[in-house]
């Protein structure tokens, strides 16, 4: 029964966001440099983001891949450019910007859980941006939130595995509880930073195809950073190329070329023949 | 072929100055180091004749306290009691204090620049100084009895603690952290629900540890008057009754095995 509410709650949430139909990111002329060497990682990098979109952004590493996604929730500070999500700029004002991360899921290369936690704890802890911390100090969290981390835990595959601590979990294990964290945060979209970089080949292909999935099916969008262009053929809807700190590539993976790919990758694709 | 010999050949003796050079400041400091420690013996009148020379008159007071006269354990139950009572309110009283200390006094998770400097400097002065000397000044503050002995425990495990912890903190891995940031958890709740999960199993070890050192403590503060089994020992010493500090000398060791071993096996259950 409960199931059943939560379900209605979420198809809600997911058509509520239509009433503005513009992109959920927009990102204007982002620029990052780094003071120490005046390092540019980035440079006037623009795009939107329409909703339920599934972008890779595809790069050899080095290329601000990682400096992008970090500039978007402010997890780095961009030196140049606004962005903004569902119309809104995100600043760095602490309130304004709690409520923007709250939208924004994120997924890491090392997975990130608190590892001594069980893994309903970890996937609780994207409700924490919705609860008041007194709670906190108690590991308190309402029935609403034990809810939906229960029903985000069973949409990546792990409804059995709920009192484990997380680091008796494989990687590829990980990772989806990491990916029901930042759904449990019910975002408007979910940035992957090297989701699979860490995972074989095999358990990287499933890892992707649950975000796919979160994309297709609640129509989150998902902005994933890959090294990896058989992987981005495969799962993107469209593709953001990087190249020291430029975008010059932007389209579906159809036209993505092999003239295009020694653009991105270089001389090394060259070198390297992969 | 000749400039390269010439090369070589200045190289080596550029190495042999190098090495005579080490030779000779190895050997004035080794020089200096036996000076220093030669000068401190005079000081301490460090002498081996007068071991062998105190030797009959140790041999005395050992006799006087043998066989120590285990009648008056029956009344050394409560004494030896107040001391775990202090070990336990004192270890108790630096935990809740080192709470927010540590917090302060660790880069990450301190508010400014200058509370982890003003903290770390507080936390130092803390350390620096022995129970037993707090003990001393608080038992002329608040008069005798075991509750100075409390605060002068707590004072000095405050100091230890926050700084142990601090430094766990500062060394906690750092993804964690940032995910639950990128899920918008403010800073109270970041500390809750990554950084103390992280610390917590380091943290229970070093407290029981500092509860071993606290009873180690406990059994001297007695000395000055703060209460406990010291207390027994001086008093005992101080009436000639010797037998009866041999009794006190005996429960304080039974004491300290015990809360060796009880803390030895609590730190294996948890780590």
């Amino acid at each position: 029964m409960n199931m059943n509410v939560e379900i209605d709650h979420r198809a809600t949430k997911a058509t509520a966001p239509e009433l503005n139909a513009g992109p959920v990111v927009s990102i204007v002329n982002i620029g990052k440099t780094y003071a120490r060497g005046n390092l540019v990682a980035l440079s006037d990098v623009s795009f939107d983001v329409g909703r339920g979109e599934f972008i890779v952004i595809l790069g050899p590493s080095g290329a601000g891949k990682s400096t992008l996604l970090r500039c978007i929730n402010r997890l780095a500070e961009p030196t140049k450019g606004r962005i903004y999500l569902n119309g809104k700029e995100i600043t760095d004002r602490r309130r304004e910007l709690r409520d923007a991360r709250r939208q924004i899921g994120m997924v890491f290369q090392q997975f990130n859980l608190v590892t001594r936690l069980s893994v309903l704890l970890n996937v609780l802890s994207g409700r924490l941006s919705y609860r008041p911390t007194w709670r906190s100090f108690f590991y308190s969290f309402t029935r609403e939130d034990r809810a939906i981390a229960l029903e985000c835990l069973e949409m990546v595959g792990l409804g059995h595995k709920v009192f484990q601590r997380a680091d008796t979990l494989s990687g590829g294990e990980q990772q989806r509880v990491a990916i029901a964290r930042a759904l449990a945060q019910r975002p408007n979209v979910i940035l992957a930073d090297e989701p699979v970089a860490s995972l074989d080949p095999k358990i990287a292909r499933q890892v992707l195809k649950y975000l796919k999935e979160i994309s297709q099916r609640l129509g989150i969008s998902v902005i994933c950073n890959l090294h990896q262009v058989d992987f981005a053929r495969e799962y993107a809807e469209r593709i953001v190329g990087l190249c020291q700190g430029q975008k010059i590539f932007d389209g579906p993976p159809s036209e993505l070329t092999d003239d295009i790919l020694n653009k991105i990758y270089g001389m090394r694709a060259e070198a390297d023949g992969d | 072929m000749t400039s390269l010999e010439a090369t070589i050949g200045q190289a080596l003796d550029r190495e042999a100055a190098w090495r005579h050079r080490r030779i000779a400041v190895r050997t004035l400091i080794t020089a200096l180091c036996l000076f220093v420690l030669w000068l401190a013996a005079v000081r301490i009148n460090f002498s081996f004749t007068s071991v062998v020379l105190g030797a009959p008159g140790m041999a005395d007071v050992f006799g006087r306290m043998f066989p120590p006269d285990f009648s008056y354990i029956s009344r050394l139950i409560a004494p030896t009691i107040e001391t775990v009572q202090i070990a336990v309110w004192g270890t108790l009283l630096a935990v809740v204090a080192s709470a927010p200390l540590c917090l302060l006094a660790a880069r990450n998770t301190t508010p400014h620049p200058l509370v982890y400097s003003v903290v770390r400097v507080f936390l130092n002065l803390l350390r620096s100084i022995n129970e037993l000397i707090y003990a001393l000044l608080l038992v002329s503050a608040v008069g005798l009895g075991p509750y100075p002995g409390v605060l002068a425990i707590a004072l000095h495990a405050t100091g230890m603690l926050a700084k142990f912890v601090a430094e766990e903190i500062e060394h906690v891995n750092r993804g964690p952290i940032e995910a639950l940031q990128a899920a918008g958890a403010g800073r109270m709740q970041i500390i809750l629900m990554g950084i103390l999960p992280q610390v917590l199993p380091s943290v229970v070890g070093y407290i029981l540890y500092r509860f071993d050192v606290s009873i180690r403590s406990a059994t001297v503060l007695g000395l000055v008057g703060a209460g406990g089994l010291g207390f027994s020992l001086i008093t005992t010493m101080k009436m000639f009754k010797y037998h009866e500090t041999a009794a006190s000398i005996f429960m304080i060791i039974v004491l300290i095995l015990m809360a060796d071993w009880i803390s030895g096996r609590l730190q294996k259950k948890i780590l």
